[in-house]
């Protein structure tokens, strides 16, 4: 039998093929047992993915639901989520998100509202709660998984050799990091790139008493607070020169790193440094270092944020997943999560525990982590606000690479987010 | 029997094709459907998007006609972008065309241990752009890098290469410089070797100096292959991100942003789709509007002395 094959009937026949293999794909994606969930988690350094794998194994040994999952560090996995989130994609049940990319993903997360009751929202750190909530919809858009606050991490060894303490002040900071650079070494290592500068940038701000937006909700990080936060950044690098040069380069990792390598003195981390920089396997510094609180200028604010769990919106397993999400958030994997990773309970009831049940350097510690989780804040969640972050990262790199002055750069950045967050609607 | 007697080429709409044509078209439909389903389809849907405000975190997305493009035109940052760009695309092309020719009449030439040199020209363009990036980024690092400490050995200053934002440009240029000039060499030496030698011996009959053949014949002969490298690079730069994006990520402070990372960053950072659609097209248009000066300036003179 021969087949007649016509251009017309070719072009047609491969418009079916791809139009079936387009609608067809989500549904092959999908395709998996109603006992099984897909999720996408965050990973970062050696020991996230032992744990990870402990809590889907407690998890399916408690339930008999199977969690697929895949990890991806931070940066990659907000990307993956993107573009997942464009694409309105199904393929992933659950996801770990987090505070400062929040906001971009308000309407693909679904509303976890109806799965916590307020009692059992009571448990987390109201600031936690607070920036997950979309400020339109009033959703929220995931569950605090661990909080994130930073703390002063300092080589006690060499502060004590020059008779030194760890600073408190933004003066203090300045006077110690210029007694203890030199000889390629250097007094303090900050971040200067992409998202790192930007929040560091922020803990400034709000510790110059100023903020990013005022009562309007208009652009107010270019007053004078907002110029003398990125004054002082600058001056760290450039003037005073107690961080090294390279630091408009830095990310999280660099910076992390900078201090556990030992070429730095000074350095302000998020809580999972405490157990990184106790392991040998991951430190050069182990056993040579302390904590102290975050410094302080007119006020001590600095940010008080959460890794978190988010709800696929268009996910077909809402309830498994949910159930996921919940077992994540539990106390017993918290409890898991600071013991093994020090990474700090969003659940008051849990922090409570680990407070009381700490001594020595961890119980000083983790008070000054709940002072910083006290009085902690995050960037405004407002629409358009995710563009202006974007627009701040070179702000900020411009000013401190000195392209151009704090003034300059904070003012065409005002402008610029005044332009972005009316267009967005921001103030419908 | 009347369809496969038909000349190949022209078929009548509607009618069946030869049996050569159509196993033709079989043979090429899997890759036509991934042609189409991977490249074609998300290139016009794209070109849809830069029309529409297309947040990710907005609830719904809108018609916005032109006004992605003018946003972007009005952004400082893009305007930086652009500068960048151009700076990039200049600078790069007109050192690695120069540095090509000038390596390729070397390699041409008889000396000794020339045909190492060739198989090691094929070393960088086939190493991963990926790669390139993170080499030069430690290659670079200013407190542990090769670089730094070699001037420092020569008793040197050192330089801020990733950090300050003048150092930082020239770094990424030398990091695609070190990897597209030896292509380069390679397209010119094929070149080279294909001219015809008759002017040539003509030439050094009548007594021309090496530097005389080379600019008033060797140069004039080998222009329809330096006009294609154009072309290639001008594209090529005009794409270029995975060395950026590693080596700075556009920094500092947009210093080494270019278009591509621009787009990358406003569709994955701040997941505004229509603007980073926006930007893909304006970096296309400006690759075409060079791509036709390239071609078109020589023949438009060519034409006005046709006329004269």
């Amino acid at each position: 039998m021969s087949i007649r094959l016509t251009r017309r009937g070719f072009l047609g026949g491969s418009a079916a093929v791809i139009g079936g293999s387009t609608l067809a794909a989500p549904y092959i994606a999908q395709a998996q047992n109603a006992d099984e969930i897909r999720a996408l988690l965050i990973t970062g350094g050696p020991l996230y993915p032992k744990y990870w794998e402990k809590v889907v194994a407690d998890f399916t040994a408690k339930t008999g639901i199977k969690v697929k999952y895949d990890l991806l560090e931070f940066t990659p996995l907000t990307t993956k989520i993107v573009t997942l989130g464009a694409a309105r994609s199904p393929l992933y049940d659950v996801f770990s998100t987090h505070t400062a990319q929040i906001d971009s993903f308000f309407n693909y997360f679904g509303p976890l509202n109806e799965y916590f009751t307020a009692d059992e929202l009571k448990d987390f750190y109201q600031v936690g709660v607070d920036y997950l909530v979309d400020p339109k919809t009033k959703n929220l858009a995931a569950i605090p998984r661990n909080m994130d606050a930073r703390t002063q991490y300092y080589r006690s060894d060499v502060y004590a050799e020059h008779g030194l303490k760890a600073a408190v002040t933004w003066e203090d900071l300045v006077a110690v990091s210029q007694k203890l650079t030199g000889n390629g070494y250097y007094g303090l290592v900050v971040p200067g790139q992409g998202d790192p500068a930007q929040r560091t940038f922020s803990d400034y701000l709000w510790q110059a008493g100023g903020d990013w937006v005022d009562d309007q909700g208009k652009p107010a990080f270019n007053a004078a607070p907002g110029i003398e936060a990125l004054t002082f950044y600058r001056d760290l690098i450039q003037k005073w020169k107690v961080v090294p040069p390279d630091a408009v380069s830095y990310q999280w990792n660099e910076n992390s790193t900078q201090f556990s390598s030992g070429a730095v003195m000074d350095t302000f981390d998020w809580p999972g440094a405490f157990a990184t920089l106790a392991n040998p396997e991951t430190s050069k510094v182990v056993g040579k270092w302390s904590t102290a609180p975050y410094v302080r200028n007119k006020t001590a604010i600095s940010c008080a944020i959460s890794h978190a769990m988010a709800l696929n919106s268009m996910s077909k397993r809402k309830p498994p997943a949910v159930e996921f999400i919940k077992y994540t958030v539990s106390p017993e994997a918290q409890l898991l999560n600071f013991n093994e990773y020090s990474n700090f309970p969003s659940r008051l009831s849990v922090a409570k525990q680990v407070v009381s049940e700490a001594t020595g350097a961890k119980a000083e510690w983790l008070a000054q982590l709940e002072q910083t989780i006290a009085t902690g804040k995050e960037w405004p969640k407002l629409p358009g606000f995710s563009r202006v972050c974007t627009l701040m990262f070179s702000t900020i790199e411009r000013a401190l690479s000195n392209q151009q002055t704090p003034e300059e750069a904070l003012n065409q950045a005002a402008a610029e987010a005044l332009q972005i967050m009316t267009q967005a609607g921001a103030y419908n | 029997m009347t369809t496969a007697a038909r000349p190949a080429g022209r078929q009548r709409r509607g009618s069946s094709l030869a049996p050569s044509w159509q196993k033709g078209y079989l043979l090429a439909s899997p890759a036509l459907i991934a042609m189409i389903a991977i490249l074609i389809y998300p290139l016009g849907y794209s070109f849809v998007m830069s029309f529409y405000r297309w947040d990710l975190a907005s609830p719904s997305q809108y018609f916005v006609g032109l006004s992605n493009y003018r946003d972007t035109f009005n952004s400082l940052g893009f305007q930086q972008t652009l500068r960048v760009q151009l700076i990039f695309s200049f600078v790069t092309i007109a050192i690695e065309v120069v540095a090509g020719i000038g390596v390729a009449v070397l390699v041409n030439s008889k000396l000794r241990g020339l045909k190492l040199a060739r198989t090691l020209l094929l070393v960088p363009p086939m190493i991963a752009p990926a790669v390139v990036g993170l080499n030069f980024r430690w290659l670079f690092n200013g407190q542990y890098g090769l670089v730094n400490a070699i001037l420092r050995y020569l008793g040197l200053p050192e330089a801020p290469w990733l950090s300050d934002p003048n150092w930082a440009l020239a770094s990424v240029m030398i990091a695609d410089i070190w990897q597209n000039t030896p292509l380069l060499v390679l397209l010119f030496l094929a070149g080279l070797q294909s001219l015809p030698q008759e002017p040539i011996e003509a030439a050094q009959v009548d007594g021309a100096s090496p530097w005389g053949i080379f600019w008033h014949i060797t140069l004039p002969l080998l222009r329809p292959v330096i006009m294609i490298v154009l072309m290639l690079r001008i594209i090529d730069t005009f794409r270029t991100f995975d060395v950026i994006w590693l080596m700075t990520q556009g920094g500092p402070g947009g210093a080494t942003n270019l278009v591509t990372v621009n787009a990358y960053l406003l569709a994955f950072q701040s997941a505004s789709f229509g603007h980073a659609s926006a930007v893909s097209y304006i970096a296309l248009f400006l690759s075409l509007i060079f791509l036709a000066l390239l071609y078109g300036v020589p023949w438009m003179r060519r034409r006005l002395r046709r006329t004269s």
